[in-house]
């Protein structure tokens, strides 16, 4: 806030995500004037088949490492009518996407940098796949979500649609949001050609946001010691940089390989609790380090502020963390997240690519976990070696979450599992395609 | 005016009432309340503590074989512990009270280590707050789960308690059981008067010393382990290490899972003068024959309805020199009197 109370224009902006509604988008646009994007693409056949190739939009920062788009809403949608889906709605829908294309474009340069202006995903759910008689093809792992630990008792997702927005302009997201449930018919100066009133209903949005100083702006939420404890130059609530180069998976690597979805991807979305409380009131910060990444991040104060310097990885392989989670259990009583985490890897390299963020949705800090992965079993793997329960089994020091990793910060509220197709597929697309 | 700042304005004031109440004490004693403690110079061993601070149980409650026990007194300090570190935790300026669970067995009473038990309280539907409470050791209730909370005033709450399943074999009638998390809710009134009125004891003469509180009076489940001589089996040595003792015994019942032809070996480490437990170490057995090593492994985390929580392995047999090697001390977060102790933990030769 400024020293009259005022939210400053860039605080408004990203509470209006929060809120979200036409009038939030209004108010947002009401100070801000809108940013200054030039409109999207006119050749929609020139963009990339895979609907998750956002890498390549994405700006990079000096280590190489992708740096994610700022805001992000998921909406979740539920198709309005009965049964499966008429091709009349699949061609009305597939035109409101492609509004969205021909409205923003994917990033664009501002004053040398690069800056996302809109992407997108949209995915369905094993739920959806019921209307159809049909079955998946063997090609795609999609299961039913599921609870993932057995000190999780997650709410299930059921809708039927994700759409997950992203942007670094949150007024972007907002009205992206706004311009595909109908309630504003042009975007950028685009007239929308449809929208997807009528054929979808929102089931529920999910807000958030990722980079630095973001967390730090966002710190007056329950789950937050009072103190401020978030540093500005955190990119997360939990004050260390993650999507190092090395910690994550590549498109390739997340891209379905064969089969009618192949281009395609899966989309994991939980929704997580943070309670930081403990975590900054609590903990030192050599606790905190070596449950973040490894007890030797610790030992040898590898890491300086958010984590910066670590350039392009996190150290694990370097520093034999995933080798030595056995032996630190057992001498430490006490593993860190991204060792655990590392334990996933195939032929040294993550099978998963987040694609997370922070939230402040109902007042609490969260974290809303997007994972994209081939198989949805990629993820399940890389969640169970995560949990260490295995560890927690063969150490007595070790507790299911006590000094095991961040579990004991972190809640599970929902789960949820989504094929995202490939674009030429993404609009409520058929169990079988030909 | 934010929600944020709404609710920050009234903790405070439940924090002013308190201070209120407080006024019963003298300056000193709510100054040595806002702090861990005020002992210099402590040993690495147990000590007695410079105050006591009553607990009133607040609420109850239970699912299948699983029993809650909640209680709750003015919110202190303590440690947390990571590896052989311990971190100081000091109380927030929001904290209207530190709430306390023991989990345990409805069928055998047996206090359980369960692996983590976690809260969310609310008020009118409101969460006013959410956790994994630590597992912790205090002199005065021995194992529990515990951790400062922030309160919203008088009222009543609702406790949302996650009990995990248990990190611990069971045996005997324990066998089996408590393998699936559970929850249990609590519903408990809370007043600030109650709560300021608790008892508060200082020690001026025996802090520091080498001693400890008794367990509290209360007509709760403590997990307190047999006396030496009382333990169902046959005393193969004692140690002390890290000022924990160590007691190493064959149980006259064999467990089912230990083979006709091997014995079951059973460490039981235990605080001095209150023998709780001492849960979530890592523990290993070396036992030896002229000089040989017939066995060297780690021991396992169980619980026994009738010796309570122990560490224990299957050996062909305990007839050789045994020798016990801490591999990482107790990951419980302790209160005062207890953070000095059960950290540096030497290698024992056990002795009869």
């Amino acid at each position: 806030m400024d020293d009259t109370g005022r939210l400053t224009r860039r605080q408004f902006a990203k509470a209006a995500v929060a809120i979200g509604g036409a009038s939030a988008l209004s108010a947002c646009l009401d100070r801000s004037g809108g940013p200054d994007l030039p409109q999207g693409s006119d050749d929609l056949a020139a963009l990339p088949d895979r609907q998750h190739a956002w890498n390549e939009f994405l700006a990079t920062d000096d280590h190489g490492n992708d740096v994610a788009p700022r805001h992000h809403v998921l909406l979740f949608l539920d198709y309005a009518s009965e049964g499966s889906p008429t091709d009349d709605d699949r061609e009305t829908a597939e035109s409101a996407f492609e509004s969205l294309e021909r409205a923003y474009p994917r990033s664009h340069d501002s004053d040398g940098e690069t800056r996302v202006g809109l992407v997108f995903t949209v995915g369905y759910s094993p739920a959806y796949f019921e209307r159809f008689d049909a079955d998946l093809p063997g090609s795609v792992d999609l299961p039913e979500p599921k609870a993932l630990a057995s000190f999780e008792n997650p709410d299930l997702d059921a809708q039927d649609a994700v759409v997950h927005l992203a942007s670094d302009y949150p007024e972007v997201v907002l009205a992206a949001e706004e311009a595909l449930l109908g309630d504003q018919s042009e975007l950028n100066g685009v007239e929308m050609a449809a929208d997807l009133s009528g054929i979808f209903e929102r089931a529920e949005r999910r807000t958030g946001f990722v980079g630095d100083g973001l967390p730090a702006e966002n710190q007056d939420v329950r789950g937050v010691p009072d103190s401020e404890p978030i540093s500005e130059d955190a990119p997360l609530y939990m004050g260390f940089k993650s999507g190092f180069r090395k910690s994550q998976a590549t498109e390739e690597r997340v891209t379905i390989q064969g089969g009618p979805f192949a281009g395609g991807t899966t989309l994991h979305a939980s929704r997580i609790r943070l309670q930081l409380r403990q975590w900054y009131e609590q903990d030192s910060r050599s606790q905190r380090v070596g449950k973040m990444f490894c007890p030797v991040h610790a030992d040898e104060n590898l890491v300086e502020g958010a984590g910066d310097n670590l350039g392009d990885t996190a150290l694990m392989d370097e520093k034999g963390c995933p080798a030595h989670a056995s032996d630190d259990a057992r001498t430490k009583g006490m593993v860190g997240h991204s060792q655990k985490s590392a334990r996933a890897r195939e032929d040294g390299s993550p099978i998963i690519l987040r694609r997370d963020f922070d939230s402040t949705d109902d007042g609490e800090a969260g974290l809303h976990f997007v994972a994209l992965q081939r198989e949805i079993s990629d993820f399940v793997a890389t969640r169970e070696a995560m949990n260490g329960e295995d560890l927690a089994e063969e150490s007595a020091a070790l507790g299911q979450k006590n000094n095991n990793g961040i579990l004991q910060y972190m809640d599970v509220l929902r789960r949820g599992n989504f094929l995202v197709p490939p674009r030429d597929l993404r609009t409520l697309p058929e169990p079988n395609p030909e | 005016m934010h929600r944020r700042d709404v609710l920050r304005g009234g903790v405070a004031v439940g924090v002013a009432g308190l201070a209120g109440c407080a006024g019963l004490f003298e300056t000193e004693s709510a100054r040595s309340r806002e702090r861990a403690t005020t002992v210099e110079d402590r040993e690495e061993e147990v000590y007695h503590p410079t105050h006591r601070e009553g607990a009133t149980t607040v609420g109850t409650g239970g699912e299948g074989r699983y029993e809650v026990i909640l209680l709750y007194s003015v919110p202190h300090g303590f440690w947390t512990v990571s590896g052989s570190e311990t971190n100081l935790v000091e109380i927030p300026d929001d904290a209207s009270a530190h709430l306390m669970a023991t989990i345990w067995d409805a069928d055998t009473e047996t206090v359980l280590p369960t692996a983590n038990v976690s809260a969310e309280i609310s008020k009118d539907g409101e969460t006013v707050d959410s956790r994994d409470f630590w597992p912790m050791l205090s002199q005065n209730m021995g194992y529990h789960f515990g951790d400062n909370i922030g309160l919203d005033g008088d009222g009543t709450y609702t406790a949302t308690l996650d009990v995990g399943a248990m990190q611990a074999r069971g045996l005997g009638d324990l066998a089996g059981a408590f393998a699936e998390r559970t929850t249990v809710e609590v519903e408990f009134d809370h007043e600030r008067e109650s709560l300021g009125g608790l008892a508060y004891e200082e020690f001026p003469d025996e802090q520091g010393e080498a001693a400890a509180l008794d367990p509290m009076d209360a007509d709760i489940p403590v997990a307190q382990v047999p006396a030496r001589d009382d333990l169902p089996g046959s005393v193969v040595g004692t140690g002390v290490s890290g000022d924990a003792d160590f007691v190493a015994f064959l149980p006259d019942e064999t467990p089912e899972f230990v083979a006709d032809d091997r014995t079951y070996l059973a460490v039981s480490p235990r605080t001095p003068y209150n023998r709780y437990p001492l849960p979530f170490m890592n523990l290993s057995a070396i036992l030896s024959q002229s000089g040989e090593t017939v066995f060297e492994g780690a021991l396992d985390a169980a619980v026994s309805p009738d010796f309570g929580y122990h560490y224990g392995v299957s050996v062909e047999s305990a007839d050789s020199a045994l020798s016990l090697r801490v591999d990482a001390p107790p990951q419980v977060s302790r209160h005062e009197g207890y953070e000095t102790a059960f950290l540096d933990m030497s290698a024992m030769k056990l002795t009869i």
